[in-house]
């Protein structure tokens, strides 16, 4: 098997269990998000897989080769902090040749190397900087530098843009996505934010409190996801919530919420949030709150509306959270608000 | 105010070198005040001259610093590292009792071991106890500064592929620099001051530190205080240290600026 596998991965501190026998694969060249909230064992597990902590139980598998009790200077794993751990007191070419020189590379390919990857950062300029001298976008590139230096067989990212403002971030993806995926390497990608998870990522894993709730495309975990919490965490403005029969709750994707005539139930906008392409409006309904989202163009009066959605767009789950199937006796008594 | 504070901090030093530069009848108002180095030149020639006292000082304040700092410096790092919780949270309230035990409770066992280990005598010797004092503060500190350094900066070069003693080269020594040297500069100050422990353990003449060698001073005339004599020693013994700071003071300082070791 080539690419990256964890085999029921399990980290222990003390006696809290930060991963729960977690299995993932990751294919040569594909990105992996692992996507959570704070505390869910996402940056765990890339430590874990970069060697820096040891595994409390499970196999790390290497194309095929376990690399589970291999120490971390030997992996040729190449990772990106957040806070990119650049060393302060070296200047940025050294920053970059402190890896090369302690594994003897001779120099002149270490220069070579070295200037290569700085031509194609567009660092050339700032070798000579010291970390404190550069901004958070220089850095954060310097960072990209080191780990793509290294000609390393797994990439690890954890939160790598998390340190920058929205647009750089937005800017940088692209390039991110073009210059660390799709080579030979796996990619493993660690963030809280889903919007950059699903702009990076190929497949996105869902952690909570160290259990994997669910792996998927991007288009897969959004439009069918297996649990309450998945459905929960994707997706902004956050879905809606409508409790069901027997603790059972219907979920309903704020952009799945349409206008009617006359069905559904009533709803009275309460607050309105103009975000140019489209409008947020904060309906009060004898359900409770519900979060619709209204294209550019459509009005809602503000005395009331009524609203509805279509029954292929409901999403059930049980008390326990898991999904369940679109037809059942949970269904009834919301049957009014489907059109 | 800023030249109230100066005039405060450096009036005794200033008054020390005045009083060295005068003949001893000019002190009390008898005689000539005009500038002479003759107590330099008494306390040099003396019996030890004082620069032997002074090299003496500076071995073992020498000694006393690298000793500290390579012990303290592992130790610190491993408690604030792999730190054990309970056991690393009493290993530091034991070095901060340690730190403020009052030493002068311990001279009598500390002669009682240089006898029978016959460690009299021995400047090397001398260098053990200093150490044992200095070390509790050395490690507080160092620990702190340990503790101050993003472990990811450690992280990052576990996977350039640096194993420890190189980690501990090119990436820890560098980064705790200014922490080093100021630890530095505390130790071999307490080295350099000891006098109890130098008192009762060196006895022959050639191999006094400077405090023993200048309390002799004093006994070389019953009558008179000699008060140039003194003078003259604090003077000379206030130049290497001097000297230590200004040198240490650089790095100090360009840890300071270097700043923003968040990466």
């Amino acid at each position: 098997m080539s690419g990256l596998q964890l085999q029921q991965l399990s980290r222990r501190c003390g006696d809290r269990l930060v991963l729960e026998h977690l299995d993932l694969a990751v294919a040569p060249g594909e990105c992996l998000a692992l996507l959570g909230p704070s505390g869910c064992g996402k940056t765990t597990t890339l430590r874990l897989v970069a060697g820096l902590d040891p595994c409390s139980g499970g196999r790390i598998l290497l194309n095929g080769e376990d690399i589970t009790a291999r120490p971390a200077g030997e992996r040729e794993v190449a990772m990106v902090f957040q806070s990119y751990a650049l060393f302060p007191h070296l200047d940025v070419g050294e920053n970059l040749a402190l890896g090369l020189r302690s594994r003897g590379i001779p120099r002149a390919e270490r220069d070579r190397r070295i200037a290569s990857v700085l031509e194609l950062l567009q660092l050339t300029a700032l070798v000579r900087r010291r970390p404190a001298q550069l901004s958070g976008g220089q850095r954060q590139r310097v960072a990209l530098a080191r780990a793509l230096l290294r000609q390393p067989r797994i990439v690890l990212l954890d939160e790598p843009m998390s340190n920058l403002d929205a647009r750089l971030r937005e800017e940088l993806r692209p390039e991110l996505r073009r210059l660390l995926c799709g080579g030979e390497p796996p990619v493993l990608y660690v963030t809280h934010d889903q919007q950059e998870a699903m702009g990076m990522a190929d497949r996105i894993a869902v952690l909570q409190a160290g259990r994997l709730e669910q792996v998927g495309g991007v288009r897969e975990l959004y439009t069918d996801p297996a649990s309450r919490f998945v459905a929960d965490f994707l997706g902004r403005p956050a879905i809606n919530w409508l409790p069901g029969r027997d603790g059972t709750a219907l979920g309903l994707r704020p952009e799945h919420l349409r206008p009617r005539p006359e069905g559904g139930l009533q709803a009275r906008p309460e607050r309105r949030e103009w975000w140019g392409h489209q409008q947020l409006l904060w309906l009060e309904t004898p359900r409770g709150t519900l979060r619709m989202l209204l294209p550019e163009g459509a009005e809602a009066g503000a005395e009331g509306l009524r609203v509805g959605w279509r029954a292929a767009d409901e999403l059930w789950f049980d008390a326990a959270g898991q999904r369940l199937s679109a037809e059942g006796p949970w269904r009834q008594g919301l049957e009014s608000g489907a059109v | 105010m800023r030249a109230l504070v100066l005039l405060w901090s450096l009036g005794p030093l200033l008054w020390q070198l005045r009083t060295s530069l005068l003949p001893p009848d000019a002190l009390v108002g008898q005689g000539p005040t005009a500038w002479t180095l003759e107590n330099y030149r008494l306390v040099l020639s003396g019996d030890p001259p004082l620069w032997a006292s002074l090299r003496n000082s500076g071995l073992v304040g020498l000694g006393t610093t690298l000793l500290t700092l390579s012990l303290a410096l592992p130790c610190a790092y491993a408690l604030q590292r792999h730190r054990a919780g309970l056991l690393g949270w009493g290993v530091g309230a034991v070095l901060l009792a340690a730190s403020l035990f009052p030493t002068v409770l311990l001279f009598l066992g500390l002669l009682e071991m240089a006898r029978s280990l016959h460690l009299a005598n021995s400047l090397t010797a001398l260098c053990l106890p200093y150490t044992a004092l200095a070390l509790p503060l050395a490690i507080l500190i160092l620990r702190a500064a340990i503790a101050a350094l993003p472990p990811e900066l450690e992280d990052a070069a576990r996977l350039e592929g640096l194993a420890l003693g190189q980690r501990l080269r090119s990436v820890l020594l560098p980064l705790l620099a200014p922490a080093l040297a100021s630890t530095a500069i505390l130790t071999f100050l307490a080295s350099w001051n000891e006098y109890p422990i130098a008192l009762t353990w060196i006895s022959r003449v050639d191999r006094l530190t400077l405090p023993t060698a200048m309390a002799r001073l004093a006994g070389s005339s019953v009558f008179t205080v000699p008060y140039g004599a003194f003078a003259a020693a604090t003077v000379l013994g206030s130049l290497p240290l001097l000297l230590l700071v200004l040198v240490a003071q650089r790095w100090i300082i360009s840890g300071l600026t270097q700043g923003a070791v968040k990466g």
